[in-house]
């Protein structure tokens, strides 16, 4: 029996250990703890209810627009406020930019190198290479010539005996299976994936005056003035300029990033067999596409026990089911008390003990629903679509289902592929994808939307919001690019007297429970192969296959309570 | 009137200049980045190519805004590099952040700067001159404000990013009557909720 701790996990946001007892090849155990302390929400305590988004977005650096849009929901659904149709459109099309963005980012810079050797490159065949790529795709950055330069550079990089950032990488590890051709081709995308991360924050500062950190928010709206005859205002122009960026961004999406997560699938197919973890999938319904909030163009829902016929939906924010269903469970984690509490009572007394396998051992609560761990993200996004007939959702999935089969034919390798089957690592990863591809679609029917209404001569972006003197609640619920994020508040006369986040990486890095049911990292990662223990590589792609982001689940001290402001850089 | 004229008026060649603020405002003298950056604004005015922005934390998602620039100013908070006392300002340069004798603050967002900018190097638009304005902070406590020493520091790194833009011929001019700075994390009291208490 080994046993493994990697600490910290590398190339995620944030600080993250892993315990994992491994016996015969494969994980029997494992462990989850985030080494950091999150005590953000008591900074809002107190706070004007309609500033609150502002210090929310700073929860965490990489989804800061994330956390503004949860909060001004939070805030409007506590006063039953109405915002305009413009508003919705506008926050819309912010949130699938930054969600194509944040799911670019991860796939290439965060998690590839878990797959792809890029010391195999110099052996590539760029002809061969260019022509497996333009036989899955369109994409104009597959071209014999452009895949020639990148091999250079990487035939430059390992010349120079200076890898640099890639020097950790696990090169070589018999886990790593594509032909250098196929490297090649992930790799060049790697590099061009930089220019569309670029355009995506263009499309997101347009909206929101700025990025990181947008400023355009309001509880009631957006505060973007519309105005058709001015140049200084948001008019055709700037309408112009945010399509064309679309248009420059989602062949990136649909003929590179979707492409590459059915190649990368169809090479490493028993990686479906691997990493399933909780069953259960949580994702709330978003962009809404009317002013109420009626009806939405990404389809909420809850499926238990991975029967995609059990779908329950979720039908809007409203949904009281939701409401009553919440609740974190302190038992594991480090702080006082034990059980579970909703999160609308929820506290965060913090009570330090060491990492203790069978006591505390992380600062992330166990958020449960209904008293059942869950697991969130792009995949349960997709399952949830799927198992409701949402059409995008089935023809983005059956288009990666057919493309991968595609693979197959040509002779790289080949497996029957069906819904059920993405309840898995690579499941993962390659809903991540469908999901992409799926919002670059919606992001030119938001951007219709928008155009539509605005020419339709309404051009009301804010509703001014009024609170009562007596005390209200709310929840704000968006799809993030993690999974399903749930902001809980509770306001008195104007201010926050209590605010609670149970935010994806919350579910998905859950401890166990009262009841000692493990979350889903730690329940995908038993039986996970892990062929060599000093270099856990396949611990690590079911890891970075949930996308964690612990900053954000919990928050800047270190397991002995120092700041990390303090940790040494080496 | 002020005297302290610390620009020309020389159009340069330089196409995308960046003075980039990092760091957590919400945990005390992390915020060191976003407040010089706020204070830059208020007290100089610079030539429209030069891009001001507080970036706060964001790991590897910096990249963009390195992307093809020319040149790039980061203001940060810094680790000490041998027992300097909190407050001390510590200039760096490419070489220093390859060498990795810049000691950057590991954030809860890295990776970070090197990371995006050896990805960028690779890729062909990394900027063509990097330079770290860091500060050691005295306390990265949750919810602080910054301290005594930072705040004092980050006027002199203000005047300091000013002068390295004018040594490379960037049009960066004192301004006559500051801008109300807006750093409005560091109000203190909560904020006044006027009209709500009934």
């Amino acid at each position: 029996m080994a046993r493994i701790s990697i600490d910290p996990v590398t190339r995620i946001e944030g600080h993250l250990r892993i315990d994992v007892e491994v016996d015969g090849g494969k994980v029997q155990k494992a462990w989850a703890s985030c080494t950091m302390w999150r005590g953000l929400e008591t900074i809002l305590r107190g706070r004007d209810a309609r500033e609150g988004w502002v210090f929310a977005q700073r929860f965490c650096g990489v989804c800061t627009t994330v956390h503004a849009i949860a909060s001004v929901r939070a805030v409007e659904d506590a006063l039953q406020l109405e915002i305009p149709a413009n508003a919705q459109y506008i926050r819309n099309l912010i949130l699938i930019a930054h969600a194509l963005h944040d799911h670019i980012v991860h796939f290439y810079q965060l998690s590839a190198l878990d797959w792809v050797d890029i010391t195999t490159i110099p052996k590539a065949d760029p002809a061969r290479a260019a022509s497996i790529a333009e036989g899955f795709s369109t994409w104009p950055g597959n071209s014999r010539r452009e895949l020639e330069a990148v091999q250079n550079k990487v035939k430059g990089l390992i010349g120079s005996g200076q890898l640099g950032i890639f020097s950790h990488g696990y090169w070589g590890h018999p886990a790593m299976r594509l032909s250098p051709e196929l490297n090649l081709i992930l790799f060049a995308h790697y590099l061009q994936a930089l220019e569309f991360q670029r355009k995506s924050c263009q499309v997101v500062g347009i909206l929101g005056g700025k990025t990181p950190h947008i400023q355009n928010l309001a509880v009631g709206g957006v505060m973007n003035a519309i105005n058709l005859n001015s140049l200084a205002t948001f008019n055709m122009d700037r309408l112009g300029m945010l399509q064309s960026l679309l248009q420059d961004l989602i062949p990136f999406v649909q003929q590179a990033y979707f492409v590459d997560a059915c190649l990368l699938s169809a090479s490493y197919p028993e990686w479906f067999r691997y990493g399933r973890g909780v069953a259960n999938y949580l994702a709330v319904p978003d962009l809404p596409t009317d002013a109420k909030a009626t009806q939405f163009d990404l389809p909420g829902g809850l499926i238990m026990k991975g029967d995609l016929a059990s779908v329950q939906p979720i039908q809007n924010w409203r949904d009281q089911a939701f409401r009553s269903a919440v609740a974190e469970d302190v038992t594991h984690a480090w702080y006082r008390g034990e059980g579970a509490q909703i999160p609308w009572k929820g506290e965060s007394d913090p009570e330090y003990t060491d990492f203790r396998e069978d006591g505390k051992y992380t600062w992330v609560k166990a958020p449960r629903y209904n008293g059942q761990p869950i697991q969130v993200g792009p995949l349960a996004n997709v399952l949830v679509g799927y198992a409701s007939g949402h059409p995008l959702t089935r023809k983005w999935t059956d288009t990666a289902f057919k493309t991968i089969s595609s693979v197959h034919d040509s002779g790289v390798s080949g497996f029957n592929l069906t819904p059920e089957a993405l309840q898995s690592t690579m499941g993962r990863y390659l809903a991540r994808a469908i999901r992409s591809a799926m919002l670059s679609d919606l992001a030119l029917q938001h951007w219709q939307l928008l155009a539509d209404n605005i020419l339709k001569g309404d051009d009301t972006t804010f509703n001014p919001p009024q609170f009562p003197s007596h005390e209200c609640e709310g929840v704000g619920m968006h799809e993030a690019p993690r999974g399903a994020l749930s902001h809980w508040v509770i306001i008195d006369k104007g201010a926050f007297s209590n605010y609670q986040a149970v935010v994806p990486t919350t579910w998905n890095a859950s401890p166990r429970d009262e009841k000692g049911i493990p979350g889903p990292y730690e329940t995908s990662l038993i039986a996970n192969p892990v062929l060599d223990p000093v270099k856990p590589l396949e611990v690590l792609r079911t890891v970075h296959s949930f996308d964690p982001c612990m900053a954000c689940a919990c928050h800047t001290f270190d397991a002995s309570g120092r700041a990390i402001a303090r940790v040494k850089v080496l | 009137m002020s005297t302290n004229v610390v620009n020309t008026t020389a159009r340069h060649p330089l196409r995308r200049i960046a003075v980039l603020g990092l760091g957590n405002v919400l945990l005390g003298d992390d915020g060191f980045g976003p407040l010089a950056v706020e204070m830059f604004r208020s007290l100089y005015e610079c030539d429209s190519k030069v891009e001001i922005l507080d970036l706060g934390t964001p790991g590897l998602d910096l990249a963009p805004y390195l992307y093809d620039a020319d040149l790039v100013v980061i203001a940060d908070a810094v680790h000490p590099r041998e027992e300097e006392r909190p407050g001390t300002l510590c200039v760096y340069c490419d070489d220093d952040l390859a060498s990795s004798q810049a000691h950057l603050r590991l954030t809860s967002h890295d990776p970070g700067v090197q990371e995006s900018l050896a990805q960028l190097r690779l890729a062909g638009h990394a900027p063509s001159e990097v330079i770290v304005v860091g500060v050691v902070p005295e306390s990265c406590g949750l919810g602080n404000s910054i301290s005594l020493t930072v705040l004092n520091t980050c006027l002199v790194a203000v005047d300091t990013i000013a002068r390295l833009l004018v040594e490379r011929f960037i049009d960066c001019r004192r301004r006559h009557a500051p801008l109300q700075p807006s750093p409005w994390w560091l109000s203190g009291e909560h904020g006044r909720r006027d009209g709500f208490e009934s």
